[in-house]
C-alpha cells in the first residue's frame, strides 16, 4: 500500500491533459491529491469543519481553472497548494482572527514530511478493517467516548479499546511499509 | 505489559490528545509514543463521506451514484452537505444556482446559468413591453358621418349661378339646335347666335353668356347642349340668344345664362332639400377608415363632402369641399361612394338633390 500518486510526471502530465479536455478526468487527479490538499490545509486551520470547507473550495477552484493550468514541470499537486494558499488567505480576510501563511511555508508545502505523513494516515484509514476502520472513525472523527461506541457496536469498552489499539498499530506498520518502500 | 494495559494506557493517551492536551515526552513507552503520535493526526481526519461528497459534486454525480459510499453513509452526507452550504450566505439565498446538488439531485451550474438568463429575458420582455404600451396607447379611430345643412357650406358657386339659367332666340321658324354655349363672362356685351343675321357688324365682339368664367364648355358649334336639333336654327324665342325662350343666353331659360332658370349660370341640375323638397335618408352609410398615414401622424379632423343624391338613391359626382388631406379626403369619398339613399322626394316623385356630408375623423 503506498499514497496514490501517478507513477511518474508524464503520466500526471497525461492526466491532466485528459482533465482539461474532458473535466470528468479530473476525478482521478481529485483521488491522488485530495489526502495532500487536506493535509494541507487541516494543519492551518482550528477544525475540521473549516478544513473541510476550504478544501472544497479548493478544488472547484482547480476544476474550473484547470483549463488554466500550465505544465512546468513542478507536480500537479503544487499548483493545488498555491490554490489552497490563496484560498486560505482570502477566507482569513474575512475571519475576524486573521493568520498568515508565509512565503516559506507556501514553499516548503510541496516537500513538507509532516503533510505527506498526515495525507498517508489519512489514506491507510481506508485500508483498515472494517470494524477498526469503524472504531477509529467514531472515536477520531466524531469523538466519541469508548462508551459510546461499545454501547453502538453492543461489544463491551475493552473490546473497543483494543481494536483501537489494533487500528492504531496496523497503520504505524502499513507507515513504515510505505516508508520502507520509498 | 499484557496488550489490555497497553490498550487502556492507549485510551488515556488518546484522551488527553483529543482534549487538547500536550502529551510530547509523557509517554515513557516508545510504541505508545509512536501510537499517539498517529492519534494526533487522525483527530484530523476528514469525514469518511466529505471526500465522497466532493467527488462526487466535481463530477456531477449524484451521492446515489457514488459507489464508494458505505450504507447509511447517504443520510449523513446529505446532513454534512446541508451544513457546509449553511455557511455559505450566496448557498443559503439560492442554493440551486451556486450548489452542485440539492436533496441527492444532480444540478448543473450550466443549466441553472441558463435558466436564470431564461427568466431574467423574459422579465424583461415584460418591462420593456409594459413599458412600450404605456409609451404606445393605443388609439381607436372614430369615424362619423352625417349629412349637414347646406346653409352650412354653401357651394362654391353662388345659388344664383347653381339655380340661374338663360334663353332666347329670334322666332326662328326651328327650336334651337345642337351645339355648346361660348365661354361664360362676367358682363355679356354680344349674345350668342348660331344664324348670323348681321354678317358685318361695326364692332365684332365675341359672344359670351353670363355665368362664372371658370366653367368651360366643350368647343363646338354655338348651340343648345340639350338640343338633338343638327339644322342650325337660333331658336324660336326672342331676345337674341339660343333657345326657346327669352333673353341673350343659351337654352330653355330666361335672361343671359345656360340652361333653365333665369338671371345668368347654368340651370337646372339637382334640387336642394327644403322647399318642398323633402331631404334624403341614409339607409346603408358604412364608415369610413382611418388612413394609416393618418393615424401615425394623430391627424384628425373633418372631411366635409358635396354630393348630388340621384332619384335611385345613389351618390355621384362627389367633391370634396373641405379637404383634410393625409389619404382622409380619399377614405371619405371611397366610404361615401357606397352609401345608399332613400331618395329625396318632391310631389310625390324622387328627385335628384344636392347635399353635403360631413366626416369626422377622429382618435382616442
Amino acid at each position: 500500500m503506498h499514497l496514490k500518486v501517478a507513477e511518474n510526471d508524464t503520466d500526471e502530465r497525461l492526466l491532466v491533459e485528459a482533465a482539461q479536455r474532458d473535466p470528468s478526468c479530473f476525478a482521478e487527479l481529485y483521488e491522488q491529491n485530495f489526502d495532500r490538499v487536506y493535509a494541507f490545509i487541516a494543519r492551518r486551520v482550528a477544525n475540521r469543519e473549516e478544513a473541510q470547507d476550504l478544501t472544497a473550495e479548493v478544488f472547484h477552484q482547480a476544476l474550473a481553472g484547470i483549463g488554466r493550468f500550465e505544465w512546468r514541470g513542478a507536480p500537479f499537486v503544487a499548483w493545488l497548494l498555491g490554490i489552497a494558499a490563496h484560498v486560505m488567505s482570502a477566507h482569513w480576510q474575512r475571519n475576524p482572527k486573521r493568520q498568515e501563511i508565509l512565503a516559506e511555508d507556501l514553499e516548503l508545502a510541496g516537500n513538507d514530511g509532516s503533510i505527506e505523513r498526515r495525507a498517508m494516515i489519512f489514506q491507510l484509514v481506508e485500508s483498515l478493517p472494517e470494524d477498526q476502520r469503524l472504531v477509529v472513525v467514531r472515536r477520531f472523527v466524531e469523538q466519541r467516548s469508548i462508551r459510546e461506541i461499545a454501547q453502538e457496536f453492543s461489544r463491551s469498552e475493552g473490546a473497543i479499546k483494543q481494536l483501537q489499539l489494533r487500528a492504531l498499530r496496523n497503520l504505524r506498520t502499513r507507515l513504515r511499509s510505505h516508508h520502507e518502500q520509498l | 505489559m499484557n496488550s489490555f494495559s497497553i490498550a487502556d494506557e492507549l485510551e488515556q493517551a488518546v484522551n488527553n490528545v483529543l482534549a487538547g492536551v500536550e502529551t510530547a515526552g509523557v509517554n515513557a513507552d516508545l510504541e505508545i509514543g509512536d501510537l499517539v503520535s498517529i492519534a494526533s493526526e487522525l483527530q484530523h481526519l476528514p469525514q469518511p463521506e466529505f471526500k465522497a461528497l466532493l467527488k462526487a459534486e466535481l463530477t456531477g454525480r449524484t451521492v446515489s451514484d457514488s459507489a464508494i459510499l458505505e450504507p447509511g453513509v447517504a443520510s449523513r452526507i446529505e446532513i454534512a452537505t446541508r451544513v457546509r452550504r449553511e455557511t455559505e450566505i450566496p448557498a443559503a439565498i439560492l442554493p440551486s444556482l451556486f450548489g452542485t446538488n440539492s436533496d441527492g439531485y444532480p444540478q448543473y451550474q450550466r443549466s441553472m446559468a441558463a435558466s436564470l438568463f431564461m427568466h431574467v429575458t423574459a422579465l424583461a420582455l415584460v418591462v420593456v413591453s409594459g413599458v412600450w404600451a404605456a409609451r404606445h396607447p393605443v388609439i381607436k379611430p372614430i369615424v362619423t358621418a352625417r349629412m349637414i345643412s347646406l346653409a352650412d357650406y354653401p357651394l362654391p358657386p353662388s345659388a344664383s349661378i347653381a339655380h340661374g339659367g338663360g334663353g332666347g332666340g329670334d322666332h326662328d321658324k326651328l327650336k334651337a339646335s345642337m351645339g355648346a354655349p361660348p365661354k361664360f363672362a362676367a358682363e355679356q356685351l354680344t349674345p350668342p347666335v348660331v344664324v348670323m343675321r348681321n354678317l358685318h357688324p361695326m364692332l365684332p365682339v365675341e359672344p359670351t353668356v353670363l355665368g362664372p368664367p371658370d366653367v368651360i364648355f366643350p368647343k363646338m358649334q354655338t348651340g343648345d347642349l340639350y338640343s338633338k336639333l343638327l339644322v342650325p336654327s337660333n331658336g324660336v324665342g326672342f331676345g337674341g340668344g339660343v333657345g326657346d325662350n327669352q333673353g341673350t343666353g343659351v337654352g330653355n331659360g330666361k335672361g343671359p345664362g345656360v340652361g333653365p332658370g333665369s338671371g345668368g349660370g347654368i340651370g337646372g341640375g339637382p334640387y336642394s332639400p327644403g322647399g318642398g323638397v323633402s331631404a334624403p335618408r341614409p339607409i346603408y352609410d358604412p364608415e369610413p377608415e382611418y388612413s394609416d398615414e393618418a393615424r401615425h401622424a394623430k391627424f384628425q379632423g373633418d372631411v366635409v363632402l358635396w354630393v348630388v343624391i340621384g332619384p335611385d338613391g345613389t351618390p355621384r359626382d362627389i367633391h370634396v369641399q373641405r379637404s383634410l388631406g393625409m389619404g382622409l379626403d380619399e377614405k371619405a369619398v371611397a366610404a361615401v361612394k357606397n352609401w345608399r339613399f332613400q331618395p329625396a322626394m318632391k310631389d310625390g316623385r324622387a328627385v335628384m338633390v344636392q347635399v353635403s356630408i360631413e366626416v369626422n375623423f377622429r382618435l382616442f
